[in-house]
């Protein structure tokens, strides 16, 4: 709602709001060029100016008539001058309507409005058409000068003009062309249709374009406005994250140490350092041990998750023999597997494979979390397969490189859930009555440390049937060469490129 | 409503909403055609070939009053689809009155009621308050068979305060109702909230008066109200 006040509209900007509060102008809704063409070329079908006038009184087209010699002739003197000059500007600017000296002719005009003849002191006449669109003025369409049919001689208006000289004036007026007052009303009709055709479709053209495009606006607002509610969480989602692993990383630290102290008590227990223990009270001992010892690698894991997201995990290159690197990770799963009845079997390359560059500690890390998941998901009487590959060109990498694969017949991994395995506290059974204990960073671990080195970690598995882990890892990795690298943290954006 | 004291012009702004093909360009068509055309503009619409509207329509209405007062009414209507929410915001801006067209086939219902929830969300997203801008809700396809009875339409009308009118806008039932409505609604409340009569010298009936003279009445309860004052009107 806009109530201007008295007076205070031509302060008003001219395109101030929606297009669809604006008043129409010629100019909006013409094309000049072309409008110009037509223009023209109807001024010299009838033989007549025609001048199109916006409502400030622009010229938007112009075409002359077939009167320069006669006009020209007068204006060399300077009173003819003067008073022509005036009338051009009663034509162009004064008012619509009959007052000086213009008179109304009858009947509407063709586009709204009244038409309006004035007289010329040279005999010739103009018309005055005003252009009305939907109730708006939006402009004049003035034509001529022409001569009426019925001027015979130069009236005493043109004949008292100081220095002129009549007698030339007579000849070239003679040369004038004389207009009917029918081919004048048909005229007037045919340029009304053409300016009325074209300010139908200009309109048209126009208020779609700029309604189209206040919208696109409106719906950039939208996006901005949604964009930057999105950025604001998204700013408080990874300073929440942040926090999240530096609370972990310190809670971590502070949980070891007294369960260092419980495990090695339990040790001096077991050890029988103060005293010795019944089968009864030994094994409760163990099982303290045990459980103590369980305990402890599940917070290195978090620990582990908690530097890796920290970007604080460095690894330390080094040649490592892989084939004895899972021979003593396997060492570490047997006791479990051997427990759980599994079968376990390796698969080594037909010959001894040269030493590759690796962090030793995070690359059996990666084995041994392998190994455990293997043993952990498959039930009793199963069994669990590691091989080893020859070293050679490694397709997903492009380099040459070594597969370590990880086989199970356990209780497989859902299709949907392949790839969020990997993510950490990820548990594809996170139901509180879940079967299958641990924290959900073993895999995650995994897939930063085989990344770190330039690998690849896969999984293609079968619902009840089992899984097969596999990773590729480049004999060399990428960043071995400059010395011990970082493994940066899991970062969902590009860095800044510049 | 755009008023222009210096050029003695008030503009007033009437937006049709409603779902997509629940007839909102059927209501200006109607419109359009019972009105006089030295008092009405050409109808714009921009629409796709499947007949439906793309951006708007506009069909503008004038008079001038008795006092040289120019008023104009503004008809616009709003694309229905749902895609055109931003269009219809820019649309529905400085609405002084809006008409929602609602389909009366029991099936509609659905749709009928997740427009009146756009149009009030989108009132809100341009600052449009709605208990300052009148509503006038059209039960338009009274004629179609699963079309609610008149006894569910009072029910409608009971829940809320804006009027309801029953229309066949097909065969320009209702639709000068509608419209009436409309104006009435726009010319109090703004009358109301800025004293328009006083303002400008013009009373709501001449108002009125002035508008529905140029329509033809024909066989719509507004023909007694507005008697036609001068010829036919086409």
């Amino acid at each position: 709602m806009s109530a201007d006040k008295p007076g205070a509209a031509s302060s008003a900007p001219e395109h101030a709001g929606s297009v669809l509060q604006r008043k129409p102008s010629l100019v909006d809704m013409l094309d000049p060029l072309t409008f110009g063409d037509v223009v023209e070329s109807l001024g010299e079908l009838y033989r007549v100016g025609i001048r199109v006038l916006d409502e400030r009184g622009r010229t938007l087209a112009d075409a002359k008539g077939g009167n320069g010699d006669f006009c020209g002739f007068v204006n060399t003197t300077a009173q003819g001058r003067a008073r022509g000059a005036a009338l051009v500007a009663r034509l162009n600017e004064g008012p619509l309507a009959p007052t000086q000296g213009a008179q109304a002719l009858p009947g509407p005009g063709p586009l709204g409005g009244e038409l309006l003849a004035l007289p010329c002191f040279t005999g010739l006449r103009y018309l005055v058409m005003p252009v009305q669109w939907e109730g708006d003025g939006l402009g004049r369409v003035v034509f001529g000068p022409y001569a009426p049919e019925e001027l015979t001689d130069v009236p005493a208006s043109l004949a008292e003009v100081e220095g002129l000289d009549v007698q030339r004036a007579r000849e070239l007026l003679a040369h004038v062309e004389r207009l009917s007052e029918h081919r004048v009303m048909k005229m007037l009709a045919h340029v009304a249709q053409v300016l009325a055709a074209l300010l139908a479709a200009g309109q048209k053209a126009y208020l779609t374009g700029q309604l189209h495009l206040e919208a696109m606006l409106e719906t950039q607002r939208d996006l901005e406005a949604q964009n930057a509610q999105l950025m604001r969480l998204n700013q408080r989602l990874k300073e929440a994250d942040r926090i999240k692993s530096s609370f972990l990383g310190t809670v971590s630290h502070e949980l070891r140490t007294p369960l260092s102290s419980i495990i090695g008590y339990s040790e001096m227990l077991a050890e029988g350092l103060v005293g010795g223990l019944n089968a009864e009270q030994m094994q409760f001992v163990r099982t303290i041990m045990e459980k103590g010892n369980t305990l402890l690698k599940l917070i290195a894991s978090i620990l582990d998750m908690s530097q890796i997201e920290a970007g604080k995990v460095r690894l330390a290159f080094e040649w490592v023999d892989v084939q004895e690197l899972v021979e003593s990770s396997l060492t570490s799963v047997m006791p479990q597997a051997q427990r759980k009845g599994l079968t376990v079997k390796v698969q080594w390359p037909a010959v001894a494979q040269p030493r590759v560059v690796a962090d030793r500690e995070k690359l059996r890390q990666v084995v041994v979390n392998l190994l455990a998941n293997a043993v952990k998901f498959t039930p009793g009487g199963g069994q669990v397969e590691i091989r080893l590959s020859e070293h050679g060109k490694q397709k997903d990498l492009g380099v040459e490189g070594y597969r370590i694969e990880v086989e199970d017949t356990g209780v497989g991994i859902p299709l949907d859930q392949r790839e969020r395995i990997f993510q950490s506290f990820y548990q594809v059974d996170d139901s509180p009555t879940r079967e299958y204990g641990g924290a959900g960073l073993g895999l995650a671990i995994v897939k930063s440390y085989v990344e770190g080195h330039g690998g690849q970690v896969s999984v293609t598995s079968e619902v009840g049937q089992g899984s097969c882990f596999r990773v590729v890892m480049p004999i060399e990795p990428p960043l071995s060469g400059q010395g011990p690298a970082y493994i940066p943290p899991p970062i969902d954006t590009d860095p800044d490129r510049f | 409503m755009q008023l222009n004291h210096a050029q003695r012009e008030l503009t007033l702004k009437i937006v049709y909403y409603g779902p997509g093909l629940s007839g909102k360009t059927t209501n200006l068509r109607a419109i359009h055609a019972r009105a006089r055309p030295e008092a009405r503009g050409r109808l714009l619409s921009v629409e796709t070939h499947e007949d439906r509207t793309l951006f708007f329509d506009l069909l503008p209405v004038f008079f001038t009053s008795s006092t040289g007062f120019k008023v104009k009414l503004k008809l616009f209507t709003v694309p229905g689809q749902v895609v055109h929410d931003a269009t219809r915001r820019v649309v529905l801006q400085n609405a002084d009155a809006v008409a929602f067209i609602a389909d009366s086939r029991r099936s509609a219902s659905a749709e009928n009621n997740s427009y009146w929830r756009k149009l009030r969300s989108n009132m809100r997203e341009i600052g449009l308050d709605a208990t300052q801008v009148p509503v006038v809700i059209q039960f338009n396809k009274r004629d179609l068979p699963d079309a609610q009875t008149d006894a569910e339409l009072e029910e409608a009308r009971k829940k809320g305060g804006e009027p309801v009118v029953g229309a066949v806008a097909l065969r320009g039932e209702g639709v000068m109702e509608t419209l009436h409505a409309l104006l009435q609604a726009a010319w109090r409340n703004l009358d109301e909230r800025m004293r328009l009569a006083r303002n400008i010298g013009l009373t709501e009936k001449e108002f009125l008066t002035h508008i529905f003279q140029q329509m033809d009445l024909t066989g719509t309860s507004l023909e007694s109200l507005y008697p036609s004052s001068a010829g036919r009107p086409r």
